[in-house]
């Protein structure tokens, strides 16, 4: 009987916990994720800093002849100049920049989209979940941010990128790429704090095949973004 | 690119007159500004009002100002009650801006557009419900506003910042939003200045229009004993713009790179030469 009054009694508590520690129940019910979609929301930031990508095996990236030119340039002019790095222009990161960027992101879950709010000077993507890539032509501008689609494969988010400039490096060393660049990022929940990501990286212009290349994003409880804000020969 | 650089020429406009932006398309002087600026001009056009989610509390989706006005006019067409010193510094500005010079500000230069400011921007926000927070996003140089709905009053030791730090709380279906914190380096409009005791309180709430649609109406009041006599209240209605959303990328909202063609700076005396 005892044991009986207990056992009810741990099930009240641990229904009125769950209720009430269900994050998602002041959200309209119109708009919350669809249900078994892995839950991404919250602030993410990466453990360690990636400023050179490599290929998931360790190597460097099978950039083609001419690539592998402007890679030099661009290494030699950072030495002289470190501002020489576009991003000093405080232009657009770019995709997949972006993610290396060493500021946290909020990630939004949505019904028919993930939001991607960087910190870096606060700048945003939206992941459209519903719509198929816009079709390659001259119709497809190129932005910095270029156009994203999403879908769920299991617990991983995977998210497709077209349609970006090449005014953008792929990372803080100055690897290339052109106007044909795919993005396909992948994220992982491999624990509810840890995120495992994977970027492979498409550019027949660029590389002599496509590559991909990891990272790790670490959930931070409670993180609210600051204000970041990038601004050159500003003067108030 | 292209889109870009327009943008940007539009910014610069914006620090003029933003009826001259919204009158561009009926403008047969208009300069050929390339598609980016067509897609921005034509979509102010005739468009189709959509309906928002139901849910008198579910905000998600694409809103806009169909008539813009950076101005602080309260709902009765009076001026707010400026302080002596506020209406000779309003007055300082309007008058600059008679004689030729270019008004600039915040928004101007690419940071962040301060508040009311923004909300007041002619570009569309797109609303996002999350736990403990709803996310403003704007269209316009790729401004975030996050509403705290977990918080009850601003973190200790909250920093003083373009945008401030934004509370929320419901009361009834109408969204209550306080923001503080806000640096002294946005203007409330264009030529109206807040210090940094200013607390802005915004209440969005669906309301529906004489034809039957429904609007997201905000009612900013603005507190700053060191600017006004008073406080006192602008209202803005948005409208739901769910055409943008289903008919354009991103969710209906352009990518807007401020900082790539920012040609908008000031001189030493506070001048700008548009370009």
């Amino acid at each position: 009987m005892k044991t009986l009054l207990l056992a009810l009694a741990a099930t009240a508590v641990a229904g009125g916990v769950a209720l009430a520690a269900d994050p998602w129940a002041e959200v309209p019910a119109a708009e919350r994720p669809a249900p078994g979609a892995p839950d991404l929301s919250g602030v993410w930031a990466m453990p360690s800093p990636i400023r050179t990508l490599k290929t998931t095996d360790g190597k460097d990236p099978p950039l083609l002849p001419a690539a592998r030119a402007e890679y030099a340039k661009r290494q030699a002019a950072l030495k002289a100049d470190p501002t020489s790095d576009p991003v000093s222009k405080c232009w657009m990161q770019g995709v997949p920049r972006l993610v290396y960027a060493p500021y946290p992101v909020l990630i939004a879950e949505e019904k028919d989209r993930v939001d991607l709010v960087y910190e870096t000077n606060h700048t945003f993507r939206i992941v459209d979940l519903k719509r198929a890539l816009p079709k390659e032509g001259p119709d497809l501008d190129p932005q910095w941010l270029g156009y994203s689609v999403g879908h769920w494969e299991g617990k991983t988010l995977v998210v497709d990128t077209v349609g970006l400039n090449d005014k953008t490096w792929l990372d803080y060393s100055g690897l290339p790429h052109g106007e044909k660049l795919k993005v396909q990022e992948r994220y992982t929940l491999a624990r509810p704090d840890r995120i495992d990501g994977v970027v492979t990286i498409t550019d027949p212009d660029t590389y002599s095949r496509p590559w991909s290349t990891a990272f790790t994003l670490v959930k931070k409880p409670g993180y609210e973004l600051k204000e970041n804000v990038c601004v050159r020969d500003h003067r108030m | 690119m292209r889109r870009s650089f327009v943008l940007a020429a539009i910014a610069a406009g914006l620090a003029t007159s933003v009826a001259a932006q919204e009158l561009g398309a009926q403008n047969p002087g208009r300069p050929d500004l390339g598609a980016g600026a067509d897609r921005q001009i034509q979509r102010r056009k005739a468009w189709e009002p959509t309906a928002p989610p139901s849910d008198p509390k579910d905000f998600t989706g694409i809103w806009e100002v169909p008539n813009p006005k950076i101005d602080l006019k309260q709902d009765d067409g009076s001026n707010p009650p400026f302080t002596p010193a506020e209406a000779r510094s309003t007055q300082r500005m309007i008058d600059a801006e008679k004689a030729g010079a270019v008004i600039t500000d915040a928004s101007t230069q690419c940071f962040p557009h301060g508040v009311p400011r923004l909300t007041m921007a002619p570009y569309p926000i797109r609303f996002v419900h999350q736990p403990g927070k709803i996310l403003m996003l704007h269209e316009v140089g790729h401004n975030v506003r996050v509403i705290y709905m977990d918080k009850t009053a601003p973190p200790k030791d909250t920093p003083m910042s373009f945008l401030g730090y934004s509370v929320g709380r419901w009361d009834g279906d109408t969204l209550v939003v306080e923001t503080t914190h806000l640096n002294d380096q946005t203007r409330l409009d264009m030529h109206t200045s807040h210090g940094p005791r200013a607390k802005i309180t915004e209440r969005f709430s669906k309301q529906k229009t004489p034809q039957g649609y429904t609007d997201l109406v905000d009612v900013i009041t603005v507190d700053d004993p060191d600017h006004f006599t008073k406080p006192f209240s602008v209202t803005r209605k948005f409208a739901f713009r769910g055409d943008l959303q289903a008919n354009f990328w991103t969710a209906g909202l352009t990518e807007y790179s401020c900082e790539e063609n920012n040609r908008n700076v000031p001189d030493a005396n506070g001048v700008v030469t548009a370009k």
